[in-house]
């Protein structure tokens, strides 16, 4: 630094420019948080009340419950086993006519594979309203619609998974290079053909890493959607809570975990081959 | 094609044999075998499925064709009251998630404290936040707070796992700087790590707040309350035309809330659009 500065021949006064004034800015955008952190913390009109004294009061329970959770009662295992299994192919069942759905939708949804703006637009916007709707909402209404079993809870995994699927793929292929689009184009391909020979090639990978990526977040789903009657171990893990078996949801959720973080390894080693 | 016809007399374009590809083949084959088995062990209910278009068409039109618009209100207070659950949980989730996740991001915390706090937050992953909320309701009751409660812990397994993703792809000059000129620990994240990754941050902290807004409709079906606890009664009840206002807030709640929330992610990351200044970098 002074090397530099003293080698310089003719010295000119560097004058530093004055601090930006950012100050007023972040005090409205500050207050502006504060009123609606404030704002959501009123009971009287519908916010959280918080309340720290139930916490120093019970926080006793708590620590009950999580050590009964972490004594595992293993005698519930062998009725775990065709629970689990049912969540499993739900999960597979879902994510594999999901895939299915998705392909079209997603080079539907796209721009480079669909210039028509306006079917363009409403796939998407329909897309949209499907994706604000959460799972088990779906759950819900659909077995209040067509009954308990695994039947709603299949149809709710597959909305959630086209949903995030064809969002995903979609924007993919937007942010794709289109020259082999444009080679197609110039070799005169109608634009089904241009999609089939190179849009759907190159979007493979983007496809098949996104179906992966749902099919583990169906697994997690279908712990819990039967807790509203889809089916799966979510009805298991009900009727334990019902009777206040902690040491029995324990080894469900040990259960529900190993198998979610080997599919996750599992899918995650897939992927990093996908790329 | 017609281009092998015409150069044929000077060299003969054979194509390439295409890759075989056995192993990616056989997967492929397993795969379509493991799904078609899932699909004959389900018991899907066929003549359910048979009717299904049908049942649809039935409840659709008892929700949608004549929505019972005097539940508004009600409807209202209650979205608020899961939207509070979703805003109270994402701060209380984004501050324990800042603060766990930076001591665990590579070449800030030592790997002693950066193993068990990354599997720590992989076991909150795995935990549905209905379970979590199950446990907590056995401290605070069946309480919005307990709504809350459940999306903050809920929330540490995948924010704090953004938080040092984001903290490590922050390139390394600043922190070499900072250290260099005698920054301590502190003086490091302050100086080198959070001016770079405070945007990212602060984005992600609104995703975190979109993601509860449809979470804490969910917490509401285990009755800690919110939109969710009302759409559990109704629907149980088989009030089908308030079902349907219901429906429509959440779409129409959520929808606004990830515009107005992406609108702001994108002002963070892109920064406001510069008007009549030259600006060189």
């Amino acid at each position: 630094m002074t090397a530099a500065d003293a080698a310089a021949p003719a010295r000119t006064d560097l004058a530093i420019p004055p601090r930006p004034r950012t100050w007023p800015k972040a005090v409205v955008v500050g207050a502006a948080l504060v009123a609606f952190t404030v704002a959501t913390t009123i009971p009287a009109i519908g916010g959280v009340e918080i309340d720290l004294a139930s916490i120093a009061r019970n926080w006793t329970n708590g620590l009950d419950r999580i050590g009964q959770m972490l004594t595992p009662d293993l005698s519930i295992l062998p009725r775990t086993w065709q629970p689990l299994l049912e969540t499993l192919e739900m999960a597979l069942v879902g994510a594999a006519i999901s895939a299915v759905l998705a392909v079209p939708l997603s080079l539907w949804a796209a721009r480079p594979t669909n210039p028509n703006g306006v079917t363009r637009r409403a796939v998407r916007f329909v897309l949209n309203v499907v994706r604000a709707v959460p799972d088990l909402v779906y759950a819900t209404v659909l077995v209040a619609m067509v009954g308990v079993g695994t039947l709603p809870g299949i149809i709710t995994l597959i909305l959630f998974d086209v949903g995030i699927v064809v969002k995903l793929v979609s924007e993919a292929i937007d942010s794709a290079d289109a020259q082999y689009m444009e080679a197609g184009r110039a070799a005169g391909g109608n634009q089904t053909q241009i999609n089939r020979v190179t849009a759907l090639p190159q979007s493979w990978p983007a496809i098949a890493s996104q179906v992966l990526y749902s099919l583990e977040l169906n697994v997690r789903i279908s712990a819990i959607l039967g807790l509203v009657g889809a089916g799966g171990i979510g009805r298991l893990i009900d009727e334990m809570r019902g009777f206040y078996r902690y040491d029995a949801l324990g080894t469900i959720v040990l259960e529900i975990l190993i198998v979610v973080i080997a599919i996750e390894i599992a899918s995650n080693l897939l992927r990093k081959r996908l790329r | 094609m017609t281009a092998t016809a015409t150069t044929a007399s000077a060299t003969r374009l054979a194509i390439p044999a295409k890759p075989r590809r056995l192993a990616v083949r056989a997967a492929g084959w397993a795969a379509t075998v493991v799904i078609l088995l899932a699909f004959w062990d389900i018991d899907l209910e066929w003549d359910k499925i048979a009717g299904l278009p049908a049942d649809l068409a039935h409840y659709g039109a008892l929700m949608f064709s004549d929505p019972n618009w005097s539940m508004l209100g009600e409807a209202a207070l209650q979205t608020w009251r899961s939207v509070s659950m979703a805003w109270i949980g994402a701060i209380l989730g984004v501050v324990l998630s800042t603060l766990l996740g930076i001591p665990a991001a590579q070449g800030v915390g030592p790997a002693w404290v950066r193993l068990p706090l990354r599997v720590i937050f992989a076991v909150i992953r795995a935990m549905p936040e209905v379970l979590i909320a199950i446990l907590i309701l056995t401290v605070t009751g069946l309480t919005p707070f307990t709504g809350a409660l459940a999306l903050a812990i809920g929330g540490i397994g995948t924010h704090a796992k953004w938080t040092y993703e984001t903290i490590e792809a922050v390139p390394p000059g600043t922190a070499e700087a900072v250290r260099a000129s005698g920054g301590s620990l502190v003086e490091v994240i302050r100086w080198g790590l959070w001016p770079v990754a405070a945007p990212e941050l602060m984005s992600l902290a609104l995703y975190r707040f979109e993601i509860n807004v449809r979470t804490s409709a969910i917490l509401g079906l285990i009755g800690v309350g919110g939109i969710g606890a009302m759409l559990t009664d109704y629907t149980q009840h088989r009030e089908w035309d308030t079902v349907g206002v219901l429906i429509i807030v959440v779409i129409v709640v959520t929808m606004v809330i990830d515009a107005i929330s992406g609108a702001i992610r994108r002002r963070i990351m892109e920064g406001a659009k510069v008007r009549g200044v030259e600006r060189q970098h």
